[in-house]
């Protein structure tokens, strides 16, 4: 009866370490995934709204002042992104960022010279 | 009047005129060179027009690359690779490298292996695996027989012009569809806003104005490839284009005589002025 008492609470100790091992490691796995999802979210955020606010260059002029003004400051916000990418990524995405920026804020100066 | 005062005017007559000819013994020689230095040289041969040495690591690896816009301008709109791809207008100023080609970017962002071009997958840039002879079809500066494409061969269909393939005939006709967009890096746009053409008077009346068309321009080129860091903003009237500035490769010089039709093709700008081709 001793025996058998003391080899049930061997067991149910056993069982419930494995159950914490099992929990643990369900947790740090959950962990890992979601900062390997968080990654991937920065990563295509920053692109999402990248080639949101690029993709209207070709239309800069139909923008009002107001437009134009959200638009360069919405490339300023970028930049500090882009700056933090890997240096092949960072090359050409500061370029574009450049020269999508520069052009709005172009055109916001050639409406603001022919309002003079 | 007394006869000694006509001589004595004849004399300053003659001494004026004699400072006038060292004048211009002195002025002429130095005008005309000067203005050597300011007329657009002839552009080269049809074949090398447009040719670029990339010349980063010349000391190490393969040698330079001999870039060719002909081959590419044919398939791609220059905006396509000057903005989308991130190749830059000056020398030096992309950063380009084998890494950057291998990651996806620059060259590679075609030449990755993947991308079919008239069915065949494109080589991949600077891959680990090349063979020296697959290295030498882009590092090919002062080696015979490497290069796949040949100018003649490759353009005999094309409309021709005074300075070799008449790419604005070429893409109208349809033998050429450049495209304007990679998969990866490009950027879904709106579509293009028109802008009108408009006419720039000249500064003297012998030369005829020129007549700029945005709707051509900016077909190939998109909008930010010019403004602000070609064309920067500026009250109208107050830039001075120029000759000058445009063989110094400045405003229009920054594409005319390097790649697009040559400065010495008067007409292609200004309208019916008569046909020079030095």
């Amino acid at each position: 009866m001793f025996f058998a008492t003391k080899f049930m609470a061997k067991m149910i100790t056993a069982v419930l370490f494995l159950g914490l091992v099992g929990l643990c490691s369900v947790r740090a796995m959950g962990a890992l995934q979601s900062s390997a999802a968080q990654a991937n979210p920065a990563q295509q955020t920053w692109r999402k709204e990248f080639n949101e606010v690029c993709s209207k260059t070709q239309a800069a002029m139909t923008f009002s002042q107001e437009e134009l003004t959200d638009l360069i400051l919405r490339c300023d916000a970028l930049l500090p992104q882009i700056e933090k990418l890997d240096e092949s990524q960072k090359k050409v995405y500061m370029g574009r960022l450049r020269m999508c920026r520069g052009l709005y804020a172009y055109v916001l100066d050639a409406k603001r010279n022919a309002k003079k | 009047m007394p006869m000694c005062s006509m001589r004595k005017g004849t004399r300053k007559n003659e001494r004026g005129l004699l400072l006038l000819v060292l004048a211009c013994g002195v002025f002429l020689p130095g005008n005309i060179a000067s203005a050597q230095v300011y007329l657009p040289k002839p552009p080269p041969e049809p074949s090398k027009y447009g040719e670029v040495i990339l010349d980063n690591h010349s000391t190490v690896g393969p040698g330079p690359v001999v870039f060719d816009h002909w081959l590419h301008r044919s398939k791609f709109t220059c905006r396509l690779c000057h903005v989308d791809i991130g190749f830059a207008m000056k020398a030096k100023a992309t950063g380009i490298s084998a890494s950057t080609n291998r990651e996806g970017f620059h060259c590679g962002a075609c030449h990755d292996g993947k991308k079919l071009f008239e069915g065949r997958p494109i080589f991949a840039a600077c891959s680990n695996a090349a063979s020296d002879k697959q290295c030498d079809g882009c590092h090919s500066l002062g080696k015979q027989g490497v290069r796949k494409y040949e100018y003649r061969k490759f353009t005999a269909k094309f409309p021709k012009g005074i300075y070799g393939v008449d790419w604005e005939a070429a893409e109208s006709s349809g033998v050429i569809k450049p495209a304007d967009f990679v998969e990866g890096l490009s950027v879904k746009k709106a579509p293009m806003q028109s802008r009108e053409d408009f006419a720039l008077k000249a500064g003297y009346s012998w030369v005829h104005p020129v007549v700029f068309s945005h709707e051509k321009h900016s077909i190939w080129n998109g909008c930010e490839l010019c403004h602000p860091e070609i064309f920067p903003s500026a009250p109208k009237g107050t830039i001075r284009f120029s000759m000058f500035s445009n063989i110094e490769g400045r405003y229009c010089g920054a594409c005319h005589g390097k790649v697009a039709f040559p400065l010495n093709n008067c007409q292609g700008c200004h309208p019916g002025a008569p046909l020079w081709a030095p």
